[in-house]
């Protein structure tokens, strides 16, 4: 054989090795009939099926950072892998993996444990009615359900169907639905059989890849043991109780300031009367927290810091993707953070808002 | 061939002189431990060195931690470097293929050779850990077991298994460097730069694996699944990487091998 | 034994080897001269399949090279390019390893053949230091030995005798003659005229990579048609023998003559006293400066001990 020829068969296997694995992910997927609606209809009623499976999340949400939100913006801002048991919603396990560690999240009976592996740390707490964004909630079902509450059949359209974690899976996209959302788009594919949905993609205005998505990657649709969805750390492991999950918790239970019923021209959808407001559902949604200076002014020196940062009548304001964060106040005054997917003008009008209409209570 | 290759490994003082010193590091670092009595703090030293101070059978676990990134594969890459290099350098690649050895044959027998040392290292490595581990750090939990990273105990019998498995997917993570020290070492004259060839690649990759431009092909990068073996002491155990590491492993045999016999098998061999 | 036919090599622009036929045949002691840098070593490297021809074929045992290299290799013994060897291992033990490369020697009779291979070259008694501490003259021993280990049919040597004293090259050069009396055909290459002249019966010349002369030796050497005459008388003898007289030195006379018994007669038969007579013959450095052309006095008849292309690797 000569020097050629066999140079052309290390070409040839060398394209069947690398090009193997490319080909069999863009092999088409059989697409299915039915309609935007019917799919719509199929995911809404996905609600209470059990999975496990692994899932990879990508986002490029660089958001402002400072100590107490670090865990949002490592969320929202990285590639996460997780792997997740999910019984129902009231008894599942999403586990975060890390290079050499791993930060464990089981949910059962009410309560929520964290286990940190590095830390060697458990610690369990009840769920608040409101809190920021965990690991849990990037899984592609619960993305989907916050974007989706209010969507009609109206609002979507087909698209084509695409293989995710083996599933040929029928797409779904809600463009510029509402107007006074920051987000421009949001793709999902769904498992035709089940109506889980497998992959989201949400881009923001104006915007032409993904800002962030989650999907499956291996997904098993069926109930997992009630072994997996349990807290079974060893003895070893210092366990503590926590009255408040995190800072938003926190502010919400014992900042003496009672959130106003509107923000924003959005109507306050949390329940509790607390000080953090939530306004608005779906794609139109924002968070509303009241900050002690010590927490604000930190926090305000990263968002000035933040690339397209502007100063606003009222206070900074920064759109990161579809994100939008507001940070009413100056230095050393403490200020309403107000995050979430509404667009600039909204955001900001909803600060002067909160600022306007939020009652101090006194000690609580 | 390839006994002849193993006897020449076994034989040469140079394999239990390298040897040796991977060995030591691990060794110095639970002497180190045993006499200040510093562990650090969990999740921040190498992997698993916290959970030693406890229970120095793990002690193996930490050791591999310790010499898979760096001294593993620079030790393999300066041998399979100077699998086909360092005989022609020496000359005695001529007289072997007029023996004659075959080409093919002959680079065969050169990885499994550079696979039995790694092997050979690693065994070394694992057993004088152990026993290292369990002299100067102790032994107390034998019997209750280990955490796993998910936070779950692992029996006894689940760790040692599942560190055997560590170290065969720590030595499997090394077929691919050793076949592109091999292909590079029948590339080159010298086999001092057929190891920093391979040396290069591995930075490369390892720092290309960082960077989300290279998300396309991040997959296909030698060090990839490299530190996948933490998947084995999850629970359950995360095999999708495992699985991944080996056949990535194996596609780079494949190819790199290839590609060294499509280079050797004509070469005009004139050192 | 060895048959090439239109053998060349190219390496880039140059070529090492230009159209080359060999021929060397069963029972030759065949000498393979040529100058360092004339493609002696790059021919050698052809033959045994290290270095793959340009154009040409190469035919080892009636089998052409390097396809049948699997069936031919184990039949031939070679020395390419000065000797090599495991420096961290002792002599006996390299041989042991060669020995049990490619096809394998039988292992129930390896040590004896280990032995015999060193006893052969000299090296018998040699202790278990490893080859790192050897001289060059040992290793150039130890390299022979390895090339004798499996008895071979056809023997390939590239400068056997480098690095080795006068006593040494003595040894080589009978052991070679003993070898090739009981069967062995021996190809050796060389720099050196004079010890290809008292060893080999047939020579072939290298030259700039081309082969310009192939014949036997003893054809090479034959007369010139003169003879030396050696005579206190030359002023007779002149006369006597007029006008075959080419040259003159003193008492020695070149003349020009078929027979030299015939003349003998006659110088003795006219009461010409004669101290010495013989017929003169072509001598191989007249016949390889010949071949070679002018300017090819690169070709040295003192045994020097190396060249500046050789040696230096081991």
């Amino acid at each position: 054989m000569t020097s050629v020829r066999r140079w052309c068969v290390v070409a040839l296997v060398t394209v069947v090795v690398v090009g193997s694995p490319v080909l069999l992910r863009a092999l088409p997927a059989g697409d299915s009939d039915l309609t935007a609606p019917e799919l719509l209809a199929l995911v809404s009623e996905s609600g209470d099926r059990s999975f496990s499976g692994y899932v990879e999340t990508a986002g490029a949400l660089q958001i402002p950072s400072a100590d107490r939100f670090d865990g949002v913006g490592a969320l929202l801002g990285e590639r996460n892998r997780l792997r997740v048991w999910w019984r129902d919603r009231e008894a599942w396990r999403v586990a975060v993996m890390r290079t050499a560690g791993e930060v464990d999240l089981v949910h059962t009976a009410g309560l929520t444990t964290e286990y940190d592996y590095e830390d060697a740390e458990a610690t369990t707490t009840r769920d608040p009615d409101i809190r920021l964004p965990r690991s849990a909630d990037l899984l592609p079902p619960e993305v989907a359900r916050r974007l989706l509450t209010g969507v009609t059949g109206a609002d979507v359209t087909r698209l084509p169907a695409r293989r995710v974690a083996g599933i040929a899976a029928p797409g779904l996209r809600l463009e510029g639905a509402r107007e006074r959302s920051s987000i421009g788009r949001v793709d999902l594919w769904a498992d035709p059989e089940s109506g889980l949905p497998l992959r989201v993609e949400v881009s923001a205005r104006g915007s032409s890849a993904p800002d962030f998505s989650t999907g499956f990657v291996e997904i098993t649709v069926a109930t997992p043991a009630a072994a997996d969805v349990e807290p079974r750390l060893t003895a070893d492991v210092e366990r503590s109780f926590d009255e408040v999950l995190d800072i938003a918790d926190a502010v919400n239970q014992y900042a003496p300031i009672q959130a106003p019923d509107r923000a924003g021209g959005l109507a306050r959808t949390s329940a509790a009367r607390g000080a953090v407001g939530v306004y608005g559902d779906g794609l139109t949604q924002v968070i509303a927290i009241p900050l002690r200076d010590r927490e604000a002014d930190p926090l305000r020196e990263q968002v000035r810091a933040t690339p397209g940062a502007e100063r606003v009548p009222g206070g900074d304001s920064v759109a990161i993707g579809p994100l939008g964060v507001f940070l009413g106040g100056d230095d050393g005054e403490g200020g309403w953070l107000v995050a979430g997917t509404v667009t600039g003008p909204v955001l900001v009008r909803a600060g002067q808002d909160l600022l306007r209409d939020a009652v101090f209570v006194g000690e609580r | 061939m390839i006994r002849v290759e193993l006897s020449k490994l076994l034989r040469s003082r140079r394999t239990w002189v390298t040897i040796g010193l991977v060995d030591a590091l691990p060794t110095l670092v639970a002497v180190l431990l045993a006499l200040t009595d510093l562990g650090p703090r969990p999740g921040t030293g190498p992997a698993f060195l916290s959970a030693v101070m406890t229970d120095g059978t793990l002690f193996p676990l930490a050791a591999l931690a310790i010499v898979l990134p760096l001294f593993l594969p620079l030790v393999v890459a300066i041998t399979a470097g100077e699998a086909i290099a360092g005989e022609a350098q020496q000359g005695t690649l001529r007289y072997l293929l007029v023996r004659p050895v075959g080409r093919a044959r002959l680079l065969l027998a050169k990885l499994v050779s550079v696979m039995a040392f790694v092997a050979l290292t690693v065994v070394v490595v694992g057993a004088t850990a152990y026993v290292v581990g369990a002299l100067l750090l102790g032994d107390e939990q034998l019997t209750t077991g280990a955490t796993s990273v998910s936070g779950t105990s692992l029996t006894t019998p689940e760790l040692v298994a599942r560190t055997l498995l560590a170290l065969a997917y720590a030595m499997l993570s090394m077929l691919g460097v050793a076949a592109i020290a091999l292909f590079l070492s029948t590339v080159v004259r010298s086999p001092l730069a057929a190891a920093l060839g391979t040396m290069g690649i591995l930075i490369s990759s390892t720092l290309l694996l960082t960077l989300d431009a290279a998300d396309s092909f991040r997959a296909f990068l030698p060090t990839r699944y490299w530190l996948a073996f933490v998947d084995l002491f999850r629970d359950p155990i995360f095999w999708r990487d495992l699985e991944r590491g080996v056949l990535l492993q194996a596609a780079y045999v494949v190819v790199f091998l290839a590609a060294a016999w499509a280079n050797f098998a004509t070469k005009d061999i004139t050192d | 034994m060895i048959r090439t036919s239109g053998l060349t090599k190219r390496f880039g622009s140059i070529t090492a080897v230009d159209h080359v036929d060999l021929d060397v045949r069963e029972g030759d002691v065949y000498g393979f001269l040529g100058a360092n840098g004339s493609g002696k070593t790059t021919t050698v490297r052809m033959l045994l399949g290290l270095v793959l021809a340009t154009r040409g074929t190469a035919e080892l045992l009636g089998r052409p090279m390097p396809a049948a290299a699997r069936e031919v290799l184990p039949f031939v013994g070679s020395l390419v390019e000065g000797p090599a060897a495991y420096p961290q291992l002792s002599g006996r033990a390299n041989l042991a390893l060669f020995d049990r490369m490619g096809t394998g020697g039988v292992r129930a009779t390896r040590s004896t053949r280990v032995g015999d291979a060193l006893d052969r070259v000299g090296l018998g008694g040699v202790d278990g230091r490893p080859v790192r501490a050897y001289s060059l003259g040992m290793r150039q021993r130890l390299g022979l030995a390895s090339a004798l280990l499996r008895a071979p049919r056809l023997l390939v040597l590239d400068e056997p005798t480098n690095g080795l004293d006068p006593q040494g090259i003595r040894d080589i050069r009978a052991l070679l003659l003993e070898l090739n009396r009981a069967g062995t055909t021996v190809f050796v290459s060389s720099h050196l005229l004079a010890e290809i002249e008292q060893m080999c019966t047939r020579v072939g010349v290298l030259h700039r990579g081309r082969l310009v002369l192939q014949e036997q030796l003893a054809d090479l050497q034959r007369p010139t048609g003169r003879v030396l005459l050696g005579t206190p008388d030359a002023e007779r003898a002149i006369a006597l023998l007029d006008g075959h007289v080419e040259h003159r030195d003193g008492d020695r006379l070149v003349v020009r003559a078929a027979d030299a018994a015939e003349l003998a007669v006659r110088l003795v038969g006219a009461g010409v006293r004669v101290a010495e007579l013989r017929p003169e013959r072509h001598t191989l450095e007249s016949v390889v400066l010949e071949a070679t052309g002018a300017g090819s006095d690169d070709f040295s008849a003192t045994a020097a001990p190396t060249g500046p292309d050789r040696g230096g690797r081991g």
